[in-house]
C-alpha cells in the first residue's frame, strides 16, 4: 500500500510541470543569481574595484601624487569627475553640484575630495596643520570609507616616512646639508628616538637611497610594516613617533559601522598635530535620518507589492474559469472596462500598500517620510502602476491559476533578488545592476532613493518615473491586445 | 420578471447557417433556429456536441465564422429597442467571497441598473429565487441549490428578452431542480424566451416547450417531443414480450433478440394493443409477460446520435 500511494504521488508529480518548477528550476535559478551576485559582487575578493572619483580644487603636486598612487591600488578604479580644472580652481559650489551629480548617478562607491588649500608639497604645510582630504560618501556602503581611508593614511605614511628618511640622511655625520644640533621639530624629534638604532647599521645608509627601495626592502618593516598582501599598517612602528603618522588607521571590519555611524556627523577624524587629516563627508547626513531603513522600505514594499498584484490580477483568471467573466463580458461592461477597472484597483491597492510600509516605517523607525511626501507620491504611483500593468499582462498570458502562481513566485523573486529587494544594489557587480535595470525594482529603488537618501528634487526622478510609467502604458497596451483570448475561450 | 409582450409572434433571436470552427475543428456547422417570445427551449446533445460553443456565440463572446446571428428588437412601452441578453454559465459565476445582496448590486450595475430600480429589482429576485432571508450570507456559504438560484438570480436582474442557460441544473438536488424550473416557467410566462442547454432527459421531455437535438456541430432534430419521435421512429409506443421459453416460430412484425425470449414492436396507438395479443394467441405463442412503453427522448436521442461514446 505505501508503495502504491508513492506510486500516486510520483505520477502526480510527473503529471505537474509547474510543481517541478518550483521544486527543481526555482533552487537552481536563486542559487545561480545569489552565486552571481555574491560571487562578483561585494566582499568577495574577485576582480572587482571600488570606483572612487576624484575632485580637488586645485591641481598640486602632492595631490597629484596621491592620486598616482590611488591608481596604482589595484582594489581601486579612479576617476576624475573634473578632467581639466580651470586654471584658478574649482569653487566649493562646483565641486558641491559634481558631487552631488556623481553620487546621484550611482556611478561612484566614493568620492575624494581636496580642498583648495591642499598643500604642494607634505614638508610645506601652512602652520604644520594636517592636510585634510575628503571622503563623501553616500553612506550606503561603509566599506569604500574604510578601504579609501587606509590606502590614503597609508600614503601620507609613505610620505612622512620619505620626508624622515631623508631628513634623517641629512642629519648624519658627513652628509651634505646636515642640519646642525640647532635643528628641531621632526628631524630632530626622529633623530633622538631612534638614531641609536640607525647608527648601529650604517650598512643600511650606505644600500639604500630612495624611499621606494627603503619600504621595499625587509629592513623598511622596522618603519613601516608591509603585510603580506601589501596593506600598508600605519603607527606601529617604533622609529616613527606615532603622532607623525596618519591619524586614521585603517579600521578593522567590525568598525565598518561605526565609521558609518560617525559619517553621519559630518567629521570622521582630524588633529592639527597630524600629517593628514581624513574627513568623510556625507552631503545628506544634515539633514536626514535613517535613509537606510527607507530603503529597506521600499525594497520590501516593491517586493511585497508585485506579490500582491499578481495575486489580484490573478481573480481575472478564476472569474475565467468560473465563468464570471464570460457574464461580464455578455453584460455593458466590455474587455477594456474589465482590464482597466482591475488595473485602477490594482493600483490603487498598490499605492496603498506602499504608504501603509512607509506610515510604519516613519512612525517606528523615522524615515521622515514628510519631508519627501511629493517624490514618495510620485514614485508610489509610478511603481504601483508598472506593476499593475505587469501583473495584469502575467495573468493574461497564463492558462490557469496554478500557472500563474508558479510563473509569479519564479518571475517576482528573480526580480526582487536581480533588482535590489533582496541584496543592495550596491552591493552588486556592474553587470548585475545592469541586469538590474530590466526590473521595476531596480528603477523604483533608484528613484526611493534619489528621494530619501540623497533628497533630491522630484525633477531628478524624470528618468525612474519615465521607464516605470512608460513600462506601465506598454505592458497595459499589450495586456489589451492579448486579453482578446478570454473572448476567444 | 420582464415586460416584453407573452403574446409577440415575431421571433426574438434568429440563426441563419451558423458556422465555427474551434480548436481545429467544425464546432458548428451551419446551425438555424428561431427562438421565440416566452418559449422554453432545450438544447440536447452528447458531450462535445457543439451546445456551448453556440451559446458563446449567440452571447457575442464568440464571432462565427459565417452565417447570421440576428437579435431582433422588441417593443416595450410602445418603444422599439434592442433586446437584452442574459448569460447563467455552467459553473457557479458570482463572486463566491461576496454576500447574495452584494452579488445581485454588482451584476445589476453591470447590466446598467442603478438607483431605485436596482433596489426594486434585487428585491424582486430575491423572492423570486427563494434567497430572500440569504441577503447577507457569503455566496461561498450557500448550499448547491442556492448557488445556482443566485447564479441564475443574477442572470435576470436586468429583465433579460432573452435567458441563455447552461446545463443550470447540474449537481443540484430535486427540490432546487423543481424550483429552477418553477423560475424558468414563470420567466417565459412573462414573455421572456429561455434557451436551456442540459444533459438531463426527463427535464427536457417534460418542461421545454420546443427540443432542439444537436450532434456533431449540427441540428439533427427540432420540435415537440411527440414530433421528435414521429420524425425518427415513426410510432409512439413499444410493446415488448417476454417468454419463459424460446420462441420457435416466425412471429411478425415483433423483432426477436437472442436467445428469442423477447421481442419488441412498435406500435403508434394504444388501440393496436388487443389485435397484436389476438394475433400472438392465435399462434399459441403466449408471452409470460407484456410491458408497453412510450417511446421517449433517450430513444430519439439515441436513435438520432448513435450508441457509440463521445468526448
Amino acid at each position: 500500500m505505501i508503495l502504491t500511494i508513492l506510486r500516486i504521488f510520483c505520477l502526480r508529480l510527473r503529471n505537474n510541470p509547474l510543481e517541478l518548477l518550483l521544486v527543481f528550476v526555482m533552487p537552481v535559478v536563486f542559487f545561480s543569481i545569489f552565486a552571481v551576485i555574491f560571487s562578483k559582487g561585494i566582499a568577495t575578493g574577485s576582480d572587482t574595484k571600488l570606483r572612487v572619483g576624484w575632485i580637488s580644487s586645485q591641481q598640486t603636486p602632492l595631490g597629484t601624487e596621491l592620486r598616482a598612487f590611488l591608481e596604482t591600488n589595484s582594489s581601486l578604479e579612479c576617476t576624475s569627475l573634473v578632467e581639466t580644472p580651470p586654471s584658478a580652481g574649482l569653487d566649493d559650489a562646483t565641486m558641491a553640484a559634481e558631487i552631488s551629480a556623481a553620487q546621484q548617478s550611482g556611478q561612484f562607491d566614493l568620492i575624494v575630495r581636496l580642498p583648495g588649500d591642499f598643500p604642494d608639497d607634505i614638508a610645506n604645510r601652512t602652520g604644520r596643520r594636517p592636510c585634510v582630504v575628503s571622503l563623501v560618501t553616500d553612506g550606503q556602503n561603509p566599506v569604500p570609507v574604510a578601504m579609501v581611508t587606509s590606502v590614503v593614511s597609508g600614503f601620507f605614511a609613505q610620505k612622512q616616512a620619505t620626508v624622515a628618511v631623508e631628513q634623517l640622511l641629512r642629519l648624519l655625520p658627513g652628509t651634505p646639508n646636515s642640519p646642525g644640533p640647532r635643528d628641531a621639530g621632526a628631524a630632530g624629534e626622529l633623530k633622538s628616538a631612534s638614531a641609536g638604532s640607525l647608527c648601529r647599521e650604517p650598512e643600511y645608509f650606505d644600500a639604500v637611497r630612495t624611499p621606494a627601495d627603503v619600504f621595499g626592502s625587509d629592513d623598511g618593516s622596522r618603519f613601516l610594516p608591509v603585510d603580506e598582501s601589501g596593506v600598508t599598517a600605519v603607527g606601529t612602528s617604533s622609529a616613527i613617533p606615532e603622532r607623525w603618522v596618519s591619524s586614521r588607521p585603517v579600521l578593522p571590519p567590525e568598525d565598518h559601522a561605526s565609521c558609518s555611524d560617525q559619517a553621519k556627523t559630518g567629521v570622521l577624524s582630524g588633529n592639527a598635530d597630524k600629517a593628514v587629516s581624513i574627513v568623510v563627508e556625507n552631503p545628506q547626513a544634515a539633514s536626514q535620518e535613517n535613509p537606510r531603513i527607507a530603503m529597506y522600505a521600499a525594497g520590501i514594499a516593491v517586493l511585497f507589492l508585485l506579490f500582491s498584484a499578481t495575486g489580484h490580477a490573478a481573480a481575472l483568471l478564476e472569474e475565467a474559469e468560473s465563468g464570471t467573466l464570460d457574464r461580464i463580458l455578455v453584460s455593458r461592461a466590455g474587455l477594456f472596462h474589465i482590464i482597466g477597472g482591475k488595473w485602477l484597483g490594482i493600483l490603487l491597492l498598490g499605492c496603498l500598500q506602499i504608504t501603509v510600509m512607509f506610515l510604519w516605517a516613519d512612525a517606528v523607525f523615522g524615515i521622515q517620510l514628510g519631508r519627501h511626501v511629493v517624490g514618495f507620491c510620485v514614485m508610489t504611483f509610478s511603481t504601483a502602476a508598472a506593476t499593475a500593468s505587469f501583473a495584469m499582462l502575467l495573468a493574461t498570458v497564463c492558462r490557469s491559476r496554478a500557472q500563474l502562481n508558479a510563473a509569479s513566485v519564479v518571475i517576482v523573486l528573480s526580480m526582487s533578488a536581480v533588482g535590489g529587494s533582496m541584496i543592495p544594489r550596491f552591493a552588486m557587480s556592474e553587470r548585475m545592476k545592469d541586469i538590474g535595470k530590466w526590473t521595476f525594482n531596480a528603477w523604483a529603488l533608484d528613484g526611493y532613493q534619489k528621494v530619501f537618501w540623497f533628497q533630491s528634487p522630484v525633477s531628478s526622478l524624470q528618468m525612474e518615473v519615465t521607464v516605470l510609467l512608460g513600462s506601465s502604458v506598454a505592458l497595459g497596451l499589450l495586456t489589451l491586445m492579448l486579453s482578446g483570448r478570454w473572448k476567444r475561450g | 420578471m420582464t415586460d416584453t409582450s407573452a403574446t409577440a409572434t415575431a421571433p426574438v433571436l434568429t440563426l441563419s447557417n451558423v458556422r465555427k470552427k474551434y480548436r481545429g475543428r467544425d464546432a458548428l456547422k451551419g446551425i438555424s433556429l428561431q427562438l421565440f417570445p416566452g418559449e422554453l427551449l432545450g438544447f440536447f446533445g452528447p458531450n462535445g456536441a457543439g451546445k456551448t460553443t453556440m451559446i458563446r456565440c449567440i452571447s457575442g463572446l464568440l464571432k462565427p465564422d459565417s452565417g447570421k446571428i440576428i437579435r431582433h428588437t422588441v417593443s416595450e412601452n410602445g418603444m422599439s429597442s434592442p433586446v437584452r441578453l442574459g448569460l447563467v454559465p455552467q459553473n457557479l459565476a458570482v463572486y463566491r467571497d461576496l454576500t447574495v445582496q452584494q452579488n445581485l448590486e454588482v451584476f445589476g450595475r453591470l447590466e446598467g441598473v442603478s438607483g431605485r430600480n436596482l433596489k426594486d429589482r434585487i428585491a424582486e429576485v430575491l423572492e423570486w429565487a427563494a434567497l430572500n432571508d440569504r441577503t447577507r450570507s457569503l455566496a461561498k456559504t450557500l448550499s448547491g441549490g442556492m448557488q445556482r438560484r443566485l447564479n441564475i438570480a443574477c442572470g435576470v436582474l436586468h429583465r433579460p428578452n432573452i435567458l441563455l442557460l447552461d446545463e443550470p441544473t447540474v449537481g443540484v438536488d430535486p427540490q432546487s431542480r423543481e424550483r429552477i424550473y418553477t423560475m424558468m416557467e414563470q420567466l417565459t410566462a412573462l414573455g421572456a424566451a429561455v434557451l436551456i442547454t442540459t444533459h438531463q432527459l426527463e427535464e427536457v421531455e417534460t418542461r421545454c416547450d420546443r427540443i432542439v437535438v444537436i450532434d456533431h456541430g449540427g441540428i439533427v432534430a427540432s420540435g415537440t417531443l411527440s414530433e421528435l419521435v414521429q420524425q425518427t421512429i415513426g410510432r409512439l409506443h413499444r410493446v415488448i414480450l417476454r417468454f419463459d421459453r424460446p420462441c420457435t416460430g416466425p412471429l411478425a412484425p415483433f423483432v426477436f433478440d437472442e436467445p428469442r425470449t423477447s421481442a419488441t414492436y412498435a406500435i403508434e396507438s394504444m388501440k393496436e394493443l388487443p389485435r397484436v395479443l389476438a394475433g400472438l394467441k392465435q399462434l399459441d405463442q403466449e408471452p409470460s409477460r407484456i410491458d408497453v412503453r412510450s417511446y421517449g427522448l433517450q430513444d430519439v436521442f439515441l436513435e438520432l446520435t448513435g450508441r457509440s461514446l463521445r468526448e
